[in-house]
């Protein structure tokens, strides 16, 4: 049949890179989920954390108390976070890159080694695994070593670096839906507001990140992920390039290499910089920064400059401050997406699973209309912009809509088997 | 009744679903979303219908004409939405053939028009087993289970995941005959789907009875087929046509 080879539409691959996004941050909310329903008949674990240092929560408080204290436990948790970003900016602002670096390495060793432990010590309480100290002691030394490697050294598969940063967003994602309830969501809440503030007003610590990196084109030393990028094999142009671009703009012409030399000050030295060069550079000189490239016949793709967020995640073992980015764009045109606004989502759709799992689903389809249409704004407004407002407004919102509103009625209809 | 039972419940409701999703949805990524926007939807106008209805419940389970009304308002408010959801869907195609044009690349085949249509169905069947079925299933996966007085031959997860399935069935393959009657412009199609809809909830309202779960999922079941049938051959119809317009 002559139609088996007619040519494809741009259907086929249109909207690739967001579900490259999209993949792994229900993967991380997916296995948060699970960790807290087979976790969680242990619910006296409580952490003290500098999260719950001005107030911890009993039930036998008022709901007027409760909201006092935990509106101040998170203004005490957003006060030590914006003192620990602007440190960060100082740091950076002293070219200190080095220290970052190693301060990075550090922070990711005590999560996948610290929290990944005591975890896995739960999991061993719960389902009586045999395993002896030394070997556990050995394979989680392992497990960490290799972790920080992978995030930091540029070299591995990629598979693996974007499964240990999904790993670390699961494992503070899981340590903060231990604490109390009320200071959870007043929490997200907070750091929602505090995310906004931070990036949009011309004071905010990770604006001033944002623009000391991009007017000295390097990078920040962060913990980000990016999403593998998307080749092109465009029959039209007969030859497989990769779109490179950061401004939206649609061009079918080649284009200049002055416009792209502020392109990348976002090489993150990572696996992916590697992987693009491998396969496919056109003029086959792998430029340390830039690379050229013809433009295969214009999709118009997302770009957007970096968006920076920082998160400081806490926990009462030491402070740990992971240097985190919001969303943005890479130099290779992928979508990349801050460690910290896994983790937050992930605490969200954590805590409405300590409800019910009907809160879960719709928490979990108001997280992704958010990053829709945080994407959507990104690609109009090209500027930096906070990936945690409207997911984390939307969520929050579904959630009490769900627990007052949908469960009732849905429970009545589904017990007397009427259903539409 | 333990976890086997739990995800068995799960598959009773959304195995097809899943099927249909590895095997046409995933592959384009533009189909997963819709499909996550189509859910998000038709999740929308459950809360809302919830909303309005919430002052009035819980309703008195022993009469069964309130939920006669409570059926046919959400029934009329869906369909309502469904119209909406199509001129939504006409303004993107309209978008995407201007973005097809400009990168010089083919229109979207009517293939890929009616992939979108059951993805968007999709949404709305795995929007119903979801909320309807697999949120109430928690209970499921532990040692017990739990019966329905009107219906006490199987577990209620059962009975709800096998409803789940035929209304999965229905909404899926509704929102591609929806979207290709209003496109044609054909009246008959166009009332079919609501009243196929009206019909399957309607059918629901025979549980009432005692032991009327025995009559009224296989009728449930029969709206299921009828929908299946009439989509298979309006599309065959068709895509026959179109092949015929194309090669002559």
């Amino acid at each position: 049949m002559a139609q088996n080879q007619r040519p494809t539409t741009f259907l086929d691959s249109f909207g690739e890179e967001i579900i490259r996004i999209l993949t792994p941050v229900s993967i991380c909310m997916f296995l948060v989920v699970l960790l807290v329903s087979i976790l969680n008949s242990n619910s006296s674990a409580s952490v003290t954390s500098i999260a719950t240092i001005a107030y911890s929560e009993t039930s036998s408080d008022s709901s007027w108390d409760k909201f006092l204290g935990a509106l101040l436990n998170s203004l005490a948790f957003v006060a030590v976070v914006t003192v620990a970003t602007f440190i960060l900016v100082l740091l950076f602002y002293l070219r200190c890159t080095k220290f970052l670096k190693i301060y990075m390495g550090f922070s990711s060793f005590v999560v996948l080694g610290f929290m990944g432990g005591e975890i896995a010590l739960f999991f061993i309480e719960e389902f009586s695994v045999p395993i002896d100290c030394i070997s556990y002691l050995v394979v989680l030394f392992n497990f960490a070593v290799v972790g920080v490697l992978a995030v930091f050294m540029s070299k591995m598969a990629i598979l693996v670096t974007q499964g240990y940063l999904v790993l670390i967003g699961m494992f503070v994602a899981y340590w903060f839906t231990l604490l109390p309830e009320w200071t959870t969501w007043v929490l997200l809440v907070v750091m929602a507001l505090y995310d906004l503030a931070a990036v949009l007003l011309p004071v905010g610590p990770l604006r001033l990140l944002v623009e000391l990196a991009m007017s000295r084109d390097e990078d920040i030393p962060a913990l980000v992920y990016e999403a593998r990028p998307v080749t092109h094999h465009d029959s039209g142009s007969g030859e497989n390039t990769v779109r490179r671009r950061v401004w939206r703009e649609r061009r079918n012409v080649r284009h200049d290499s002055e416009d792209n030399s502020n392109l990348d000050g976002n090489v993150v030295s990572d696996s992916n910089s590697t992987v693009v060069a491998v396969q496919h550079c056109h003029n086959g000189s792998i430029i340390a920064r830039v690379e050229e490239g013809q433009v295969s016949e214009g999709n118009a793709e997302l770009s957007a400059p970096l968006i920076d967020h920082r998160m400081n995640g806490q926990d009462g073992m030491s402070t740990e401050s992971l240097v985190l980015e919001g969303m943005g764009l890479g130099s290779s045109g992928a979508i990349k997406l801050g460690l910290g606004d896994f983790i937050f989502y992930s605490v969200l759709v954590g805590r409405a699973a300590m409800y019910d799992f009907m809160t879960v689903y719709a928490c979990y389809l108001a997280i992704v209309a958010g990053l829709g249409i945080t994407l959507m704004l990104l690609a109009f407004y090209q500027k930096a912009l906070p990936a945690l407002p409207v997911s984390i407004a939307l969520g929050v919102l579904f959630y009490f809509l769900t627990r007052f509103l949908l469960e009732v009625f849905i429970v009545q209809c589904s017990l007397n088997l009427v259903m539409f | 009744m333990t976890v086997a039972a739990g995800i068995g419940y799960a598959l009773v409701a959304l195995g097809p679903s899943l099927a249909l999703f590895v095997s046409v949805i995933s592959k384009k990524p533009f189909l997963i979303l819709t499909l996550l926007s189509s859910t998000l939807v038709w999740l929308i106008s459950l809360i809302i219908l919830s909303g309005i209805w919430r002052a009035f419940l819980p309703l008195n389970s022993a009469t069964w004409w309130p939920f006669a009304i409570l059926l046919f308002t959400s029934v009329a408010f869906q369909e309502g939405l469904r119209l909406l959801f199509w001129k939504v869907y006409k303004r993107l195609e309209d978008i995407m053939d201007a973005f097809a044009d400009r990168v010089s690349k083919p229109r979207l085949y009517l293939t890929d028009k009616m992939q979108i249509a059951l993805a968007g169905g999709l949404g709305h069947g795995v929007a119903h087993a979801v909320f309807f079925c697999l949120s109430l299933l928690t209970p499921a996966f532990g040692p017990a289970t739990y019966f329905v007085d009107r219906c006490s031959q199987i577990p209620f997860f059962l009975v709800s995941a096998i409803i789940a399935l035929a209304f999965v069935m229905v909404h899926t393959f509704s929102m591609v005959i929806a979207f290709n009657s209003y496109a044609e412009g054909n009246k008959v199609d166009q009332l079919f789907v609501p009243v196929v809809h009206l019909a399957a909830g309607m059918m629901t309202l025979i549980n009432f009875a005692s032991g009327g779960c025995i009559v009224g999922i296989p009728l449930l079941y029969l709206m299921a087929i009828l929908t299946l049938m009439h989509c298979g051959r309006m599309v065959s119809r068709r895509l026959t046509e179109n092949h015929r317009q194309g090669s002559s």
